[in-house]
């Protein structure tokens, strides 16, 4: 008998999106069950009905061989389900122990009893492998540890199924390794593990049953030693893809972009780049590789202009461009994709037309005489949509309707609609499906094909390898190794610097720093 | 000069301090369960007045201890107004608190000359009660300190007794219970408490209601201790002071006394100086206190600032 079922699960969103329509999932006791598929396929909804946040229109769920109905996270974390979430639930300030027993505390009387709080927590970390100090407070924990604490928390709450929603997106690979040997150790002492994921080779390393999900339903269930790399990509989008973009040669003898002792300090008073040094010629890619929160996104928001610098020079195109305001910098050339589309990238209470304007208010074409021309930027906004395939319904729809990948596609276009000198990207696919991800990959490398100097900074690995000519390694503010990019440059490689284990010397980075 | 060292060192302006301390320090206990919690509650001077003219009419009819638990219902009771609509129909609770103060400032004045026939300033025809003072002469029975500490404590209200006691229960609940862990979990980020099951919503109203009570308190001692009877307006911006010593006080139940007995200080000052410089405008003394808030909250921050600086150094 499985352990639990989910029969004909349907799920529509008040405004009328399907998210679910009609998906069974069956998990069997003691397995390591993986959800795949593209963004926006239905894995977080599906695993947000198991775990009782969401409630399904339609379907069942059978745990145990009886019929269960979550109404709130509560009930499932009673009946043994614990959800990992990708975005972390831990309170910063209070220490690991606090984090874990918080809701279910050990007490004497009406007082928390601590003691037995850590020594619970000890014992529990113990048990499951998973080794972190239950004292320090959780904000000043690396985010592999932080993830454990999530695991434990879970667990002292006796679940018995674990669901982890995309546990490998922010962990470096050696990371991801220590996290395998956790699942491993759970699985052995009789827990069950489903975890969602879209990063193909952990799925097939980790899982014993892989169920495929695709535009809301379940394609299939399939025995992990039955399937390869390509036949479960193909099962997920339903045709061939191969993320690959070939990169053309390029006249890489001009300098562009030159970074000279960088330094940045942030809010909290840390100061998170280190004395940078940074060149990026024309024609070139350079990849900031790096665990998130190494500097990279400090370094290209102090490029573009969006943070403030307390030492170093920036230039472009060998004029110092350091003391400039953003849109001077824009003026001359530059141009940025950053990290978070919502808050920074897009206006999303705007239009697809507006946002498509916003940087280019000052050219005559579109506002004369201090009024905007709206038929000049509703027609130069449907040329871009037709041209950066965006599937919207017209130009004056609200960016916010759009899905992810379409919205991404939205600032893409706006920064590369001219050819920039300069282009700055932060994380260009995060939850991007692979067909909008693939598009983007290509009008990037094209930007650099035709001559821009780009600088990209990526928790995705893969992304960093396919579209980098060089890669500079970050760690606590400081590039602690350079590459450049061959194909026989590994994840594995990078995840060595990225964590600190090693770094280059001097002598070792020069090749690769020009 | 020497006069007014003589004064502010004396014990009678110590049992001063304690007596302008007590209504502020109420609110700051309020302002802080709220803050902690993670909502700013900008209604405790509205809270305050409410709580004030409450204790006042209900002690024309009812015993003075009735009289007090009704203020610290009337601002239990607006507590639960504000999370109701903050929580319930998500309206914006800054925008809420200050309705709140509107309705306060307008609404006391009304029903005010509702209840006194007519008049629109004071309760001054109304037989309102007093809380009354604690009788500790027995500590003069101390060798050495014991007349001192008789003169300064003896004759203070019941209510500053009891704020005392709230200030250490206040601290126990915050740090020493889970319920305690549960408040500053979801102050500080509801998402985690959330998903470990824990009712978030209710835990911020009860925070608001609490705080409100520990407002209308701070109120009923005010209007039936510091003055016994009510003016309009009477409570004069403590509630706003309370917020900034929650900030002085670095969020934490002592550090907010300590500030509360600073800015307590500085009223009690301005209640002695007129007596000693009659020269002096009284607007000007009266303004001293809040002149007191913002140099002190500025020098806050500017430590803060400071601080964070010197970290990033390193």
């Amino acid at each position: 008998m499985a352990l639990l079922e989910a029969i004909g699960i349907g799920k529509t969103y008040p405004g009328g999106v399907v998210a679910n329509d009609g998906v069974n999932l069956t998990i069997e006791r003691g397995e390591v069950h993986a959800v795949v598929g593209e963004n926006g396929a239905g894995k977080s909804t599906l695993m947000k009905i198991l775990f009782g946040i969401e409630q399904p229109n339609a379907g069942r769920l059978v745990l145990d061989g009886k019929d269960v109905r979550f109404a709130r996270p509560r009930e499932a974390i009673d009946s043994g389900i614990g959800m990992v979430f990708q975005h972390f639930s831990l309170v910063p300030s209070f220490s690991v122990y606090e984090n874990v027993v918080m809701g279910s505390e050990p007490r004497s009387g009406i007082r928390f009893d601590r003691k037995k709080a850590i020594a619970e927590v000890q014992a529990l970390s113990d048990k499951f492998k998973l080794h972190v100090d239950p004292l320090p407070p959780v904000g000043a924990l690396p985010v592999g540890q932080q993830q454990r604490v999530e695991i434990l928390k879970a667990l002292y709450r006796d679940a018995r199924i674990l669901i982890l929603d995309e546990p490998t997106a922010v962990l470096a690979p050696q990371e991801v390794q220590e996290l395998f040997v956790a699942i491993r150790s759970l699985v052995a002492q009789g827990h069950t593990v489903i975890f969602i994921a879209h990063k193909l080779p952990e799925v097939l390393e980790i899982s014993d049953t892989i169920t495929v999900m695709r535009q809301g339903r379940t394609v299939g269930q399939v025995r992990s030693k039955d399937v390869t790399e390509d036949s479960l990509a193909a099962m997920m989008v339903g045709r061939e893809v191969v993320l690959r973009v070939d990169r053309k040669p390029t006249d890489q003898s001009q300098r562009v972009a030159e970074v000279r002792g960088l330094r940045v300090v942030n809010a909290r008073g840390t100061e998170v780049v280190q004395g940078i040094d940074l060149t990026v010629h024309a024609g070139e890619t350079v990849g900031l590789v790096g665990v998130e929160g190494n500097g990279q996104a400090e370094t290209l928001e102090a490029i573009a202009g969006l943070r403030a610098i307390t030492a170093g020079t920036i230039a472009l195109s060998g004029e110092p461009i350091t003391g400039m305001s953003v849109l001077d910098r824009r003026s001359r050339g530059l141009a940025s994709i950053p990290e978070d589309r919502i808050a920074r990238g897009l206006a999303p209470g705007a239009t697809v037309a507006e946002n498509l304007v916003a940087t280019r208010l000052d050219e005559p074409r579109f506002v004369r005489s201090g009024l905007l021309d709206l038929k000049a930027i509703r027609l130069s906004a449907e040329k871009l949509i037709e041209r950066f395939s965006i599937r919207v319904g017209g130009p004056n729809y609200e960016v916010a309707t759009l899905s992810g990948g379409n919205m991404q596609k939205v600032v893409v276009a706006r920064e590369l609609s001219e050819q920039p000198k300069l282009l700055l990207v932060n994380q260009p696919t995060r939850g991007v499906d692979l067909g909008a991800t693939q598009f983007i990959w290509r009008t990037i490398t094209d930007a650099r094909d035709e001559g821009a100097a780009v600088l990209l900074s990526s928790a995705d690995l893969h992304e960093l390898l396919a579209l980098s000519d060089r890669l500079m390694v970050f760690y606590h503010g400081e590039i602690v190794a350079a590459f450049t990019n061959t194909p026989d440059l590994t994840p594995e490689t990078l995840g060595t610097y990225m964590l600190g284990l090693a770094r280059q010397t001097p002598e070792d980075m020069k090749g690769a720093l020009k | 000069m020497t006069e007014l060292l003589i004064t502010i060192i004396s014990t009678g302006f110590f049992a001063t301090v304690i007596r302008t301390t007590t209504p502020l320090l109420l609110a700051t206990l309020g302002g802080l369960i709220a803050d902690l919690s993670g909502a700013l509650n900008v209604a405790l001077e509205g809270m305050m007045l409410i709580g004030c003219l409450t204790a006042v009419i209900v002690s024309v009819y009812a015993p003075w201890y009735v009289a007090v638990l009704s203020g610290v219902g009337a601002g239990a009771l607006l507590g639960l107004l504000m999370a109701f609509f903050a929580y319930r129909l998500k309206a914006d609770i800054i925008l809420v608190g200050f309705a709140i103060n509107i309705l306060a400032a307008g609404g006391t004045v009304f029903a005010l000359a509702l209840a006194t026939g007519g008049d629109k300033g004071t309760s001054i025809n109304l037989q309102s009660q007093a809380i009354p003072p604690v009788d500790l002469t027995f500590l003069s029975g101390i060798p050495i300190i014991g007349p001192t500490l008789s003169a300064m404590l003896t004759g203070q209200s019941v209510v500053t007794w009891i704020a005392a006691f709230l200030v250490f229960a206040i601290w126990y609940f915050l740090y020493r219970t889970p319920w305690g862990l549960w408040l500053r979990g979801v102050g500080e980020y509801p998402a985690a408490p959330e998903a470990a099951g824990i009712p978030v919503t209710k835990v911020r109203t009860w925070s608001l209601v609490v705080s409100g009570a520990l407002a209308g308190l701070g109120g009923a001692q005010l209007a039936m201790f510091n003055y016994v009877g009510f003016t309009r307006d009477m409570t004069g911006g403590r509630g706003f002071i309370a917020l900034g010593a929650v900030l002085l006080g670095a969020r934490h139940p002592v550090g907010a006394t300590i500030a509360a007995l600073l800015f307590g200080a500085f009223d009690a000052f301005a209640i002695v100086l007129p007596g000693l410089y009659n020269w002096m405008p009284s607007e000007l003394i009266r303004m001293i206190p809040f002149i007191v808030t913002i140099v002190a909250l500025i020098s806050f921050s500017v430590r803060a600032q400071r601080a964070l600086a010197l970290r990033g150094v390193q």
